[in-house]
């Protein structure tokens, strides 16, 4: 018979939380519960008491009640008999019971299991109808004192923006300061702030929310206040303080404290007050799903450190405790390096994995005093206590020295790297946020250097960066006063030195600037979002030119490069065919060049679209082949024609044996694969000959033609034509 | 008529159209003469009450406590009436009776019952029971019985039942002595030397699937299992037309069973309306609960009066039942009906060995012997005593 206790557990919820206060929510629960199992009485013990009690008659054998709520399996009552008896907690309280008792037959294992799931729901509602009865007394208190009708409004509507918050589940940050705000308010613009305490074994508190003002609260009192688990007034030559336990799911969380400036008469009106506003807070905590949200509004997760908020909160209190000028407060930014490759190349997961290995070792990095924060993504930030510059420097190098050592994630080895920009405060009056933006503009500056740099912040890094701002604003410009050109240069067969095609190379002359190199303009560009337009004008530029080209060299291709971003647009298919289509020039006169990192970062992604233009005619060639991130898979999975040899093997003006073997392997790979080879950056005869024995089929460079604006190329593809007739 | 010195019990029942001469009929059968302690009268409401308690107390005498209530059909050992009255008498030096009467104050309806359940209170006799005669419009039967309970505890059982006015569900009546009374709850506590007997069956059975109670308020149904309350129940009695139609004179009562460890706690529903698409009755039904359809062939329906009777009796032994006192309901009645009244009562007569009984029809029985539940629908609750 497990069905009709199952049936009735729903029909007992509605039945229990429908009741207002205590006395009819115990009525309801014990009287259903009789009913619903057949037992003649039930009770529920509380508080060392007994209530509620149903079907004793005028008698209530209360002892044996008591004795049921602690164990004991039958309860004698009188005129009636012996009878079986269960007790089913109400909580975590111990000996805090429902009870049933029933003459005919023990409770079978199902109706236990029922009526446990009744103790605990009777539990539950009267945890909540105290909350709510504290704040119906709340208001009512509050009524009757506020005198004029705008105070009385003002507080009916802060209580109900709570509620409503709650209810709506609004940002816990939201509702926190709105309690906290309506604390102060109520108490007639007293400072009142939430201290949350943190996880940990110290325990610390936070502030978690403060209104009516910028005095720091005691923490003593609330400790105390906690440590008792009643609300307590205490006086001082400041005025009256008033500290209220705040409680998630039972479980001690913090303290809500007022600081009454001037007010000397101890009031417990106002100590009551401040406690049933405590208990609004943790009614929100409790529902903003309980303690693991508290902790995640100011932890990141994954490595389990203080988030942004919380380091910048951390950070406002040091600042402002600062003894002297003369103790120095340092921050560190750190960012790493090649994570992104790691993200990308092995999941999300394997990089949670990182970044939590990183956390505990920039820890080791540290003073058990100082603070590790994550801000978000690869970026994370040190808070150093009495550090000068040369003491936070080496604490920077030694975190560089950190990161740098091999991680193991993903059964697998993996190298990242560490960039740190170090900001130090003197100044008491600097702002939190402003010495965080120091540190991370001297990491921006440090790893334009190079990856794996430690630099200090100085004001002049502060106009480089506003540079790096204001070089968005000058590209979104260029882009539409057409200051972009192209460049072309040809691509060049070995074998005859016939031209067989053109790169196209995009060149940036700013009116402001003069010449700005790709190599500096494109990241910020891709930064910024603005790389897909300017490789779209790139694209549909060069082809009008290759097309107009082709009338007099029918067989000229086009090599265009393609950025990453470009690559995972879901629209690139389709501008690059209308590109082509508009300029009339053949799928198959094209080439993109895509570089080896950019193929890695976003396998999947590109990998739709590539083979969408494969199919279409269009060809593909791996830029910068060598220099990418090692693995040759993606050369089976992608319709690759082409594979440009990196300028940086051919560097030497005389190739070393090492060198030519290299290249070997690659034409030879190359040739298995049944791919074009094309050499970059051929600058001198020697080096065009070596290629040449090694039977690479295709060349760039100076040595054979220098890249060109449009109005010169025909005349140099005319020439190097006849080079090679003759 | 059986007569005891010790502990008498007669019945009495009149279809006369003249309220005075049906209530002093009556009587006259019941008491026959002797010294009452008390005497229960039910009548159909369709009586000049006034009229009819005087006729009971001339033939009571001045010392009996009369009580009673208005019903939707009375019963007793000469059959079922309408529009009649059926009456009970006891007594002897082995009863004791003690009345309390108490106004429901629709706020709390329990205060009530627990009021009425104070004439139970100061019985000496080794055997006692509660009876309660209820509004039946009150709208929340089973407050009432709780507060009884919780007033008189598991020691005494509890046995009544709800007041009807015939088929209107306007107004009922409630009697205490000389006195026509609404919006009470009157409790009669009786004590006896003589064991007292409480019998409880209804005989209808579940008609899956069950539905949940999704929406509801009291003893309105909106919704089950998300879908209007009337809507449902029309397709499942395969009904086309509107609510009056459907609930038409009493014909399809529709007994709905909730789920309880001892089989089912059962709410009848009566009424319905077309443009809320909701259905109610009498008593309150949960919002959350669980709830089958019930249906009842008259055989069943009759099996249960048997058992019902039975179990009252069996209560007795070794003594025989001096007469039980039957609250049957009125739903039970609208299954019965076209020629299973008569088998009804042929039944009752066989199982109660020829004892005298006398009841009515009610709007919701109340019985408790174990447990704590004594609210009941579509039941027939007999009381015998020996």
């Amino acid at each position: 018979m497990l069905a009709w206790s199952t049936h009735q557990l729903t029909e007992y919820f509605t039945a229990v939380n429908a009741a207002e206060d205590e006395t009819s929510a115990i009525a309801n629960a014990v009287e259903r519960a009789a009913e619903m199992v057949d037992a003649e009485v039930g009770a529920v013990v509380r508080e060392g008491g007994v209530h509620g009690a149903y079907g004793f008659g005028r008698v209530v054998p209360e002892a044996g009640v008591l004795e049921v709520a602690a164990g004991q399996p039958m309860l004698v009552v009188p005129n009636v008999g012996e009878l079986h008896a269960v007790a089913n907690p109400l909580g975590d309280q111990a000996g805090e019971a429902l009870v049933v008792a029933r003459l005919a037959e023990p409770f079978a294992p199902e109706e236990r299991q029922m009526l446990q799931g009744m103790g605990q729901v009777l539990g539950l509602a009267l945890r909540s109808i105290r909350v709510l009865a504290a704040e119906r007394h709340l208001r009512a208190e509050k009524e009757r004192q506020a005198t004029s009708a705008q105070t009385r409004q003002r507080l009916v509507e802060t209580l109900l923006t709570i509620q409503r918050g709650i209810s709506a589940r609004r940002p816990l940050p939201e509702i926190l300061d709105a309690v906290t705000g309506g604390a102060a308010d109520l108490l007639g613009g007293a400072t009142v702030t939430l201290l949350l305490a943190e996880g940990g074994q110290e325990r610390r508190l936070t502030i978690a929310s403060t209104s009516g003002g910028g005095v720091t609260p005691p923490e003593g009192l609330a400790r105390a206040a906690m440590a008792g688990g009643s609300a307590l007034v205490r006086a001082d030559a400041r005025g009256q303080m008033i500290a209220a336990p705040v409680r998630v799911t039972g479980e001690m969380a913090g303290c809500l404290v007022a600081l009454l400036c001037g007010v000397t008469d101890e009031n417990t009106e106002r100590r009551d007050q401040l406690a049933a506003f405590a208990q609004q807070v943790s009614l929100a905590l409790t529902d903003a799903r309980t303690v693991e949200a508290v902790r995640e509004a100011h932890h990141d997760p994954v490595t389990g450190l203080p988030n942004r908020a919380l380091f910048l909160t951390i950070l406002h209190r040091v600042l402002a405790s600062r003894a002297t000028e003369e103790d120095p407060t340092s921050v560190l930014f750190v960012d790493l390096d090649r994570f992104k490759a790691v993200n990308d190349s092995l999941g999300h997961e394997a990089g949670d994995q990182l970044l939590a290995l990183v956390a505990r070792r920039l820890r080791g990095c540290v003073r058990a005093s100082d603070t590790i924060a994550r801000l978000g993504g690869d970026e994370f930030a040190a808070l150093l206590h009495d550090s000068p510059v040369e003491t936070a420097t080496l604490i920077g190098e030694r975190i560089v020295a950190a990161v740098k050592e091999p991680f193991r994630v993903a059964g697998r080895e993996i190298f990242i790297g560490a960039s740190v920009g170090v900001a130090v405060s003197r100044e008491a009056a600097l702002k939190p946020e402003e010495l965080l933006h120091n540190a991370d503009v001297a990491m921006y500056r440090a790893k334009k250097d190079g990856p794996g740099r430690v630099l200090a912040y100085q004001p002049y890094m502060h106009a480089e960066a506003l540079d790096h701002l204001s070089l968005r604003g000058d590209l979104q410009r260029a882009l539409r006063d057409g200051e972009f050109r192209l460049q072309y240069q040809p691509l060049i067969r070995l074998a005859d030195g016939k031209p067989v095609g053109a790169e196209a190379l995009i060149r940036w002359y700013s009116p402001t600037r003069g010449f700005v190199s790709p190599v500096d303009f494109i990241p910020i560009a891709e930064e910024f979002g603005l790389i897909i337009d300017i490789g779209q004008w790139a694209l549909e530029t060069s082809a009008v030119q290759v097309a107009r080209w082709r009338r007099d060299f029918p067989d000229l291709g086009l090599n265009v490069n393609v950025s990453g971003h470009q690559l995972v647009h879901p629209r690139f298919a389709d501008n690059v065919m209308k590109a082509l289509a508009i300029a009339g020039l053949p799928s198959s006169a094209v080439t993109l060049e895509l570089t080896e990192s950019v193929l890695m970062s976003e396998p999947d992604l590109g990998k739709a679209a590539l083979h969408q233009l494969r199919g279409l005619g269009v060809q593909l060639s791996i830029d910068d082949f060598g220099t990418g991130y090692s693995s040759l898979a993606y050369l089976r999975e992608l319709p690759v024609d082409e594979l440009k040899i990196d300028r940086a093997f051919i560097a030497r003006a005389e190739l070393t044996g090492e060198d030519l073997a290299l290249v070997r392997t690659i034409v030879e790979l190359a040739q298995i694969l049944g791919l074009r080879v094309v050499a970059e950056g051929i600058e001198n005869a020697a080096q065009l000959a070596a290629l040449r024995r090694l039977g690479c089929g295709y060349g760039q460079g100076y040595h054979l033609c220098r890249p060109t604006d449009a109005a010169e190329v025909p005349a140099k593809l005319l020439r190097a034509s006849i080079a090679v007739l003759g | 008529m059986q007569i005891n010195p010790h502990r008498w019990f007669g019945v009495g029942q009149s279809g006369a159209p003249d309220s005075a001469k049906a209530g002093a009929e009556a009587a006259h059968a019941a008491v026959g003469g002797r010294t009452a302690k008390a005497v229960f009268v039910f009548a159909s409401a369709s009586h000049d009450l006034p009229a009819l308690l005087a006729a009971v107390r001339a033939e009571a005498g001045p010392a009996a406590e009369i009580v009673g209530c208005t019903t939707m059909g009375e019963l007793g050992s000469a059959g079922v009436t309408d529009g009649g009255v059926s009456v009970a008498a006891l007594g002897g030096d082995g009863f004791t009776v003690r009345v309390k009467v108490a106004p429901i104050n629709p706020s709390d309806p329990r205060a009530a019952g627990a009021a009425a359940a104070e004439a139970a209170h100061h019985l000496q006799d080794e055997h006692q029971a509660l009876i309660l005669l209820c509004e039946g419009l009150s709208g929340r039967p089973h407050e009432i019985v709780r507060g009884a309970y919780s007033a008189l505890g598991a020691t005494v059982p509890l046995v009544g039942g709800f007041s009807a006015d015939d088929r209107q569900f306007k107004q009922t009546f409630q009697f205490y002595g000389d006195e026509v009374l609404s919006g009470a709850v009157i409790g009669l506590g009786l004590g006896s030397d003589g064991p007292i007997g409480v019998g409880v069956a209804h005989g209808w059975r579940r008609t899956e699937p069950p539905m949940v109670v999704t929406r509801s308020h009291g003893p309105h149904i909106y919704q089950l299992d998300g879908e209007p309350a009337l809507d449902v129940l029309l397709r499942r009695n395969d009904f086309d037309g509107s609510a009056e139609e459907f609930f038409d004179r009493g014909r399809q009562l529709q007994p709905l069973g909730l789920s309880r460890r001892s089989g089912e706690d059962i709410r009848v529903i009566h009424a319905g309306d077309d443009a809320e698409r909701s259905v109610w009755g009498t008593a309150d039904v949960p919002q959350g609960a669980l709830v089958w359809l019930m249906e009842g062939d008259r055989q069943a329906l009759l099996d249960g009066t048997t058992q019902s009777c039975a179990e009252a009796v069996a209560q007795l032994e070794p003594l025989p039942p001096l007469g039980v006192i039957a609250f049957d309901c009125g739903g039970r009645r609208a299954g019965l009906i076209e020629g299973g009244l008569d088998a009804e009562m042929r039944a009752m007569h066989a199982a109660l060995g020829d004892a005298p009984y006398a009841g009515l029809y009610t709007l919701g029985e109340i019985a408790r012997v174990r447990g704590a539940l004594g609210m009941h629908h579509l039941t027939l609750v007999t009381l015998a005593l020996a």
